[in-house]
C-alpha cells in the first residue's frame, strides 16, 4: 500500500468499531479540492463518526486517512489543517464573539493584525460584525451559527466539515443559511465535507453526495446522477421527495409483470428472469381522470398546493402509488383515475439484493 | 419537669387521643387497615386543617413541624445569643441571669492591642488566640482544599481506568466520623507510629548508601542524565516547551538548589526556597507561552549543571540518626498545624472534588472537541475553557469551605486538643471550653464570641461574594 | 508502519475509541492516583491490620504488617512463659524459656525439660514467632471482660443506632412535608418561607452552640438522646432536596387523586412519598452518615452520662481514659468504621452521585 495520494483527502479501507459494535465497515473515498462533499443518511448510518474520523476526533481502527497526499492517522486533530462546525456551535459561552474568533488563531500564535484582519473580514463575510463583542447567549441561533461557521473560516482551513449545522435551526431559517454556505462556498472556493439527514439539504449543496447505510458508501455522485441512476433501490428511496413508487413484480423472457398487473416489455443488459421491483418517480407518471391509461387506481388522498398536486392512491392489489403533478385537477376521494407509466423513466432493481439492473440490450 | 415538657405532653395527649377520636368518629377503618389509620394519625394536624380552613390551610399545616424546629433550634438561638451575651453568671435560667451590658464585650476586647493575644485578659486572650489560629488555619486551609479538590476532580474526570472506583477511594474518608479520623492519624503520627519508621528506616538506608565509595559519582551522573533527559523532554515539542515536564525540570532544580545552598557562600539560608522561585517562574513563562521560553529553559539547564557539579553527594545523604518526631505534640514546629491542615483535607476533601466533578461534568464535551480543532494546548484548555466555566461551582465549593473550615474542632479537639501550648487552639474549641467545660461555665462569654466569630464568617462570605461576583462580571 | 506501531502502542489502554494516546498527563494522573491510594487508604489498611495484632506488637510498635506474636507456652508447675530459640553455635535449635531475669548471661531452660536451667549469652536468643490474629482485641470489649468491663460497646451501639434511626425517620417525614407544601401549593408566604429556609442553611450550627443550649435546657431535652435527635431534625438541604424533586412530579396526578377524593394528607403519603423515593432516599442516606458521625453537639449534650453515650463518644472516652490500650483503641476504632464502610461499598455509586447533584452538606 503505498502513503501518498494525489487527492486533498483520500479514505482507505476505513473500519471503525465501538467496542464490539462496527459502526463503518471499509470506506474508500477520494475528495479533490474545492469540492462541497455532502455525507446524508438515515440517522445511525455513521456519517457523524466519519466526519469525527476525518477530523482526528476519534481514531480508526483500521484504515489510512491522507490528507494532502500525507497519511494523517497518527496527526492529532489540531494539526490537520481542519475546522469543523458542530452541531451546537459549541461556542465557548463565557467568551465574547470575537474572542470565539480569534481563540483557535492565538493558539497558533498568530501575529495580532493578522487575527484582527481575518476576525474583521470573516465578521463581514458573515455580516456578523455588529455583534462582535457580545456573547453566544445573547445571540440568536442563526447569528450563532454564523459565529460557528465564523470561527471556522477565520483559520483558513484545508477542508471545512460541517455536522448537520443547520439541524437547531428553524425551516426557514435553515433554507437561508443553506444558500449562504452554498455562497460561502463559491467564494471561498474551499474544500468543504458537510454531513446531514435531510436529502434536501444534500441536493441543493452539494457538488457530489455519498450516501451511507450502515457504515458502509451506497452511492457516490453528483447530485442529478444519484437522482436519476440510483444504484441501488436504497437511494433511490433515499434521495427525491415524495419518495420513488416501488411496485413488485417479475421477469420472464424479457417481460415484466406486475403483482398489481401491468405487463411491459424490457430489455435487460445482464440479467434472466427472476423477481424485480420497480422503481418510478411520482412525477414521471401521468394522470388521467377518465380512467384511460395503463392501469387504475383509486384516490385515497391528495394534497393541492396550487403548483403541483400530489396523489396518493392504491392499486386492487393494494399496492400504493404517489403521483405528482404539476398542474391543478379536480379531485375526489375514492375517485377511479387511469395512471400512464412510462417505459423510458423505469428504475429497476434486483427483488433480493436490490441492486438497480441496467436495462437495454 | 419542665414547663416545655409538660406542654409537650399534653400536646402529645391531644394529637394521639383527640387524633384517634377524631378520626374514628369520622371514617370507618377496618382492623386490616391498622397501618393507614396509624399514617393517617401521623397527619392529623393536616387532615384537621383541612378540614377546618378547607384546602388552603393546608399548607400551613405541612410546614408547621419543620419550621417549628427551625424557629425554635435555629432563629430562637440566633436571637437568644445576643441576650446570653448580653448576661453574666453561671446560672442556666435565663431569668436569673444578671444583665451585665456589653461587660463580656469588654472582656475579650481589654487588650493592650488584640493583635498581641498576650497583652488581653483571660477572656481575650483565649478568644484572640483562637480567632487568629483560626483565621491562619482559614486561609491555608481554604485554597490547600480547593487546589486539592480541583485537580483531584481534573483527575478522576480524566477518562482512567476504574474511574468509578477512584471517586469512591477519594470520597471514602468523608463518610469516617472525627473519632475514627483522629484514631487512624494519632495512631500513624505517633512518635514511633508507622510514618516515623517509614522516614527513619529510608534515611538510614540512605546514609549507608552514601558512605560507599563512589556514590558522589554515580548519583552526579544519574542526575545528570536525568536533568538531560527531562529538558530534552520539555524543549522537544517544536512550538512550545511542554509545561509538565518542565515543571519537573523545575522541581529537580528546586532540588538542586537545596542541596547546592549556592546562597551559603554569602552567609545566607533558603537556597531551597531561592530555587524553587526560580522552578515557579520557569513554569509561569512556559506556560504564557512567552517566546523567552526556550531561553529560560536552556539557561536554567546550564545553571543546573553547574550547581550538578558543586554538590557533595555523600554530604548530601549523610543524614545521622533519625529522632523520631512526635508529629503532634512537638511545640514550635509547626508539625501540629501542618498535620491539622493535612489531616482536614484528607477527610474533607473528596466532598468538594464530587461537587466540582458534577460541575465538570456539565461542561459540553464538543467545547474540549472544538478547543482541540483548535490546535489549543491542554494547560491553555484549561485556563481559558474550564476554569472560567467551572468558577461559578469553584464559588460554591469556596464558600462552603470557608464556613466548614471556620467551624473546625472535632479534629482538632481530637487530634491535638489545641496543643501544643495554644497551638492549634481554634475559636469553636474556646467557645465550646469557655461555656461547656471550665467549672464556672460562661456562657454569656462564650455567647460572646458566639456572636463575634458569626460576624467574621458574614463578613468572610460576604466579601468572597463581592470578589468572585466582580470577577463574573468582568 | 513504523508510527502505526507507535500508534498501537501508546494508545490509553482500555479505551481505544478515542484518540487520546498515552501522554504526559495521564502519567502524572495515574502517579496522582498512585499518591492517594498511599494517603487514603493505606492509613486505614494499617490501622486494621493493627487492630488485629497482638497487645505486645501493638505496644512495642512493631511495623511489620503481619500480626506476628511471640509463642506462649503452658510449662507444668511453672505456668505460661513466652518461647525463645536458642542458637548454639554449632547449629541446632532448642525451644527454650526464661527460667531467670534477662541478664548477659540469661538462665534458660528448654521447654521439654524444665527443669534443665543453664546458662547462654542473651544474643543468642531470639524470640520464636507465630503468625496469630488477636481476636482478643475485639472480643474483650464487646464482651466486657479482662478489665474491659467499662466499655460497654451494646449501650453505645443501641444510642448510636437509635439516635441515627429516629432523627432520620423524623428528618424524612416532617422534611418531606415542608417540601410538598413548598413545591405543590400556591399560598400566601411561600416565597417567605423559602427564604426562611434559605437563611437557616446559613447559620453555621456552631455559632449557636451556647443559646441553642439554652432552649434544648429549657426544653428539658438537655441529657437525653432526644436533645440530639430534634434539634437537628429539619435540614434545609432535606427540604431543597426533596422541593426540587417533587417539583417533577404531575400535578394531574394529585388532581386525579383529588377527584378520587383523597384527603391532602393520604395525596401526601399515598401518592407523593413513594414517587419521591429516589430523592427520600437519598437523603435519609445523608441523615445517616450526618447523625452517625456526628461529634460536638452530643458531646455537649449526653457527655455528663456514660449510659447516653454514642458509639462516637464511646469511643473518645475509651482512648483518653486507657490511653495506653492502643490495641482496644485501634480494634473498636475498626469496628465503628466498619458499618459505614459496608453501607459505603454497597451504595457508593448512589451516595457520590446523589451528593453531586445536591452539592450540599
Amino acid at each position: 500500500m503505498t502513503e501518498t495520494s494525489t487527492h486533498t483527502l483520500e479514505l482507505r479501507q476505513i473500519r471503525k468499531s465501538f467496542g464490539a459494535v462496527d459502526v463503518i465497515h471499509g470506506v474508500d473515498l477520494a475528495i479533490d479540492e474545492g469540492e462541497f462533499v455532502v455525507f446524508v443518511g438515515p440517522s445511525g448510518c455513521g456519517k457523524s463518526t466519519l466526519l469525527r474520523l476525518i477530523a482526528g476526533l476519534d481514531d480508526p481502527t483500521s484504515g489510512d486517512i491522507m490528507l494532502q497526499g500525507k497519511r494523517v492517522n497518527a496527526v492529532p486533530a489540531s494539526e490537520r489543517g481542519l475546522s469543523m462546525v458542530f452541531q451546537s456551535y459549541a461556542l465557548y459561552p463565557h467568551m465574547s464573539v470575537r474572542q470565539n474568533l480569534s481563540f483557535g488563531l492565538e493558539n497558533f500564535r498568530m501575529d495580532r493584525t493578522e487575527i484582527a484582519r481575518r476576525v474583521d473580514s470573516a465578521a463581514q463575510l458573515l455580516q456578523i460584525d455588529q455583534l462582535l463583542d457580545r456573547r453566544p447567549g445573547q445571540l440568536s441561533g442563526g447569528q450563532r451559527q454564523r459565529v460557528a461557521i465564523g470561527r471556522a473560516i477565520v483559520r483558513e482551513p484545508i477542508v471545512f466539515l460541517f455536522d448537520e449545522p443547520l439541524s437547531n435551526l428553524d425551516a426557514e431559517l435553515r433554507l437561508q443559511m443553506r444558500v449562504e454556505i452554498s455562497n460561502l462556498h463559491d467564494e471561498l472556493g474551499n474544500t468543504m465535507i458537510y454531513v446531514t439527514h435531510d436529502q434536501i439539504e444534500a441536493m441543493t449543496m452539494a457538488d457530489r453526495i455519498v450516501v451511507l447505510r450502515d457504515g458502509r458508501i451506497e452511492q457516490v455522485g453528483r447530485p442529478l446522477d444519484l437522482y436519476n441512476n440510483p444504484a441501488n433501490r436504497f437511494v433511490a428511496g433515499f434521495i427525491g421527495a415524495p419518495q420513488m413508487n416501488f411496485l413488485e413484480g417479475r421477469i420472464e423472457r424479457n417481460r415484466l409483470s406486475l403483482d398489481s398487473g401491468l405487463t411491459r416489455d424490457v430489455q435487460l443488459a445482464t440479467r434472466g428472469d427472476g423477481r424485480v421491483t420497480l422503481g418510478i418517480r411520482p412525477e414521471a407518471i401521468g394522470v388521467s381522470l377518465d380512467g384511460a391509461g395503463d392501469m387504475q387506481i383509486k384516490v385515497r388522498n391528495f394534497e393541492q398546493l396550487g403548483s403541483v398536486t400530489y396523489i396518493y392512491g392504491a392499486f386492487e392489489n393494494g399496492e400504493r402509488l404517489t403521483v405528482q403533478l404539476g398542474e391543478q385537477i379536480p379531485l375526489q376521494r375514492n375517485q377511479t383515475i387511469g395512471v400512464t407509466l412510462p417505459s423510458d423513466r423505469f428504475h429497476l432493481f434486483d427483488g433480493e439484493s436490490g441492486q438497480a439492473l441496467a436495462t437495454g440490450p | 419537669m419542665s414547663l416545655a415538657a409538660i406542654l409537650m405532653m399534653m400536646l402529645g395527649v391531644l394529637w394521639i387521643g383527640g387524633g384517634s377520636v377524631w378520626l374514628l368518629t369520622r371514617r370507618r377503618y377496618k382492623l386490616v387497615q391498622a397501618p393507614s389509620f396509624l399514617m393517617d394519625l401521623v397527619g392529623f394536624p393536616v387532615e384537621y386543617a383541612q378540614s377546618i380552613w378547607g384546602r388552603g390551610g393546608v399548607p400551613y399545616a405541612l410546614l408547621l413541624p419543620n419550621m417549628l424546629i427551625f424557629g425554635l433550634f435555629t432563629f430562637v438561638p440566633m436571637i437568644l445569643n445576643f441576650y446570653v451575651s448580653f448576661t453574666g453568671g453561671t446560672s442556666i435560667l435565663l431569668f436569673n441571669r444578671p444583665w451585665v451590658g456589653l461587660q463580656q464585650y469588654a472582656d475579650i476586647f481589654s487588650c493592650e492591642t488584640i493583635f498581641e493575644p498576650r497583652t488581653c485578659s483571660n477572656a481575650g486572650f483565649s478568644f484572640w488566640t483562637g480567632m487568629f489560629n483560626t483565621l491562619w488555619f482559614v486561609v491555608i486551609q481554604v485554597p490547600v482544599l480547593c487546589v486539592v479538590a480541583l485537580v483531584t476532580a481534573l483527575v478522576v474526570n480524566k477518562n482512567i481506568r476504574g474511574r468509578g472506583f477512584w471517586r469512591a477511594m477519594f470520597f471514602y474518608p468523608v463518610m469516617l466520623s472525627p473519632v475514627v479520623i483522629a484514631n487512624i492519624w494519632n495512631w500513624v503520627l505517633h512518635r514511633k507510629g508507622v510514618l516515623n519508621e517509614m522516614i527513619g528506616g529510608t534515611r538510614d538506608q540512605l546514609s549507608t548508601m552514601a558512605g560507599m565509595t563512589g556514590f558522589d559519582i554515580v548519583v552526579t551522573v544519574l542526575l545528570a542524565v536525568v536533568l538531560m533527559v527531562v529538558s530534552e523532554r520539555a524543549l522537544r515539542s517544536s512550538d512550545t516547551p511542554s509545561l509538565a515536564w518542565t515543571a519537573i525540570f523545575g522541581a529537580l532544580l528546586a532540588l538542586l538548589f537545596g542541596w547546592a545552598n549556592p546562597l551559603s557562600l554569602i552567609g545566607l539560608g533558603g537556597s531551597f526556597w531561592l530555587g524553587g522561585a526560580l522552578a515557579l517562574g520557569l513554569v509561569l513563562i512556559v506556560s504564557s507561552e512567552s517566546r523567552l521560553a526556550r531561553i529560560a529553559i536552556i539557561a536554567a539547564g546550564i545553571l543546573s549543571a553547574a550547581l550538578l557539579i558543586s554538590i557533595q553527594f555523600d554530604a548530601v545523604f549523610d543524614f545521622g540518626r533519625y529522632r523520631p518526631v512526635n508529629w503532634l505534640v512537638q511545640p514550635n514546629t509547626g508539625w501540629p498545624f501542618f498535620w491539622l491542615v493535612f489531616v482536614f483535607t484528607w477527610s474533607h476533601m473528596g466532598f468538594y472534588m464530587l461537587i466540582l466533578l458534577a460541575g465538570l461534568q456539565a461542561i459540553p464535551s464538543d467545547l474540549y472537541e472544538a478547543a482541540r480543532m483548535d490546535a489549543t494546548r491542554p494547560a491553555r484548555a484549561f485556563w481559558r475553557i474550564t476554569l472560567p466555566l467551572i468558577m461559578p461551582t469553584l464559588t460554591v465549593v469556596l464558600v462552603l469551605a470557608l464556613i466548614r473550615s471556620f467551624q473546625i474542632f472535632d479534629e482538632v479537639y481530637l487530634l491535638t486538643g489545641g496543643g501544643p501550648g495554644r497551638e492549634t487552639f481554634m475559636i469553636v474549641q474556646n467557645i465550646y471550653e469557655v461555656a461547656f467545660t471550665n467549672n464556672n461555665k460562661d456562657y454569656g462569654e462564650g455567647a460572646a464570641g458566639s456572636v463575634l466569630m458569626a460576624v467574621v464568617i458574614a463578613v468572610f462570605t460576604f466579601f468572597q461574594l463581592w470578589i468572585t461576583r466582580r470577577q463574573s462580571e468582568l | 508502519m513504523l508510527n502505526r506501531l507507535g500508534t498501537f502502542l501508546t494508545r490509553t489502554a482500555g479505551n481505544k475509541d478515542t484518540a487520546e494516546r498515552f501522554g504526559m498527563a495521564d502519567f502524572l494522573a495515574y502517579g496522582y492516583l498512585l499518591l492517594g491510594v498511599l494517603i487514603v487508604l493505606v492509613p486505614v489498611l494499617w490501622t486494621f491490620f493493627s487492630s488485629i495484632k497482638p497487645e505486645r506488637a501493638v505496644d512495642s510498635f512493631d511495623t511489620r504488617l503481619l500480626p506476628i506474636a511471640q509463642v506462649q507456652t503452658e510449662i507444668e508447675g511453672i505456668g505460661t512463659k513466652p518461647e525463645w530459640i536458642h542458637e548454639a553455635g554449632g547449629g541446632g535449635a532448642r525451644k527454650v524459656f526464661k527460667a531467670g531475669p534477662t541478664r548477659k548471661e540469661t538462665d534458660v531452660a528448654p521447654i521439654d525439660a524444665p527443669g534443665d536451667v543453664f546458662k547462654v549469652p542473651r544474643t543468642q536468643l531470639r524470640p520464636s514467632e507465630e503468625i496469630r490474629v488477636a481476636t482478643e482485641n475485639y472480643l474483650d470489649p464487646l464482651l466486657k471482660r479482662h478489665g474491659q468491663e467499662n466499655f460497654t460497646f451494646g449501650i453505645y451501639l443501641f444510642n448510636s443506632i437509635f439516635v441515627t434511626v429516629m432523627a432520620t425517620l423524623i428528618t424524612l417525614i416532617i422534611n418531606a412535608m415542608a417540601a410538598f407544601a413548598l413545591s405543590k401549593y400556591r399560598f400566601r408566604g411561600r416565597l417567605t418561607f423559602t427564604i426562611l429556609i434559605v437563611a437557616t442553611l446559613l447559620i453555621p450550627s456552631s455559632i449557636i452552640l451556647v443559646s441553642l443550649f439554652f432552649v434544648v435546657w429549657s426544653f428539658g431535652i438537655f441529657g437525653s438522646l432526644w436533645g440530639v435527635i430534634i434539634p437537628a431534625a429539619a435540614t434545609p438541604t432535606g427540604v431543597f432536596l426533596l422541593r426540587q424533586y417533587m417539583l417533577t412530579i404531575p400535578d394531574e396526578l394529585l388532581e386525579a387523586a383529588r377527584m378520587d377524593a383523597a384527603s391532602e394528607w393520604r395525596i401526601f403519603w399515598r401518592i407523593v412519598m413513594p414517587l419521591s423515593l429516589p430523592a427520600l432516599s437519598v437523603l435519609a442516606i445523608l441523615s445517616v452518615i450526618w447523625r452517625w458521625n456526628d461529634f460536638l453537639w452530643p458531646l455537649i449534650v449526653l457527655i455528663s452520662d456514660p449510659e447516653k453515650h454514642t458509639i462516637q463518644l464511646g469511643l473518645t472516652q475509651y482512648a483518653g481514659e486507657f490511653d495506653t490500650d492502643f490495641h482496644y483503641i485501634l480494634a473498636m476504632t475498626v469496628v465503628s468504621l466498619i458499618p459505614i464502610t459496608l453501607v459505603f461499598v454497597w451504595l457508593q455509586r448512589f451516595i457520590t452521585t446523589g451528593i453531586a447533584t445536591t452539592g450540599l452538606k
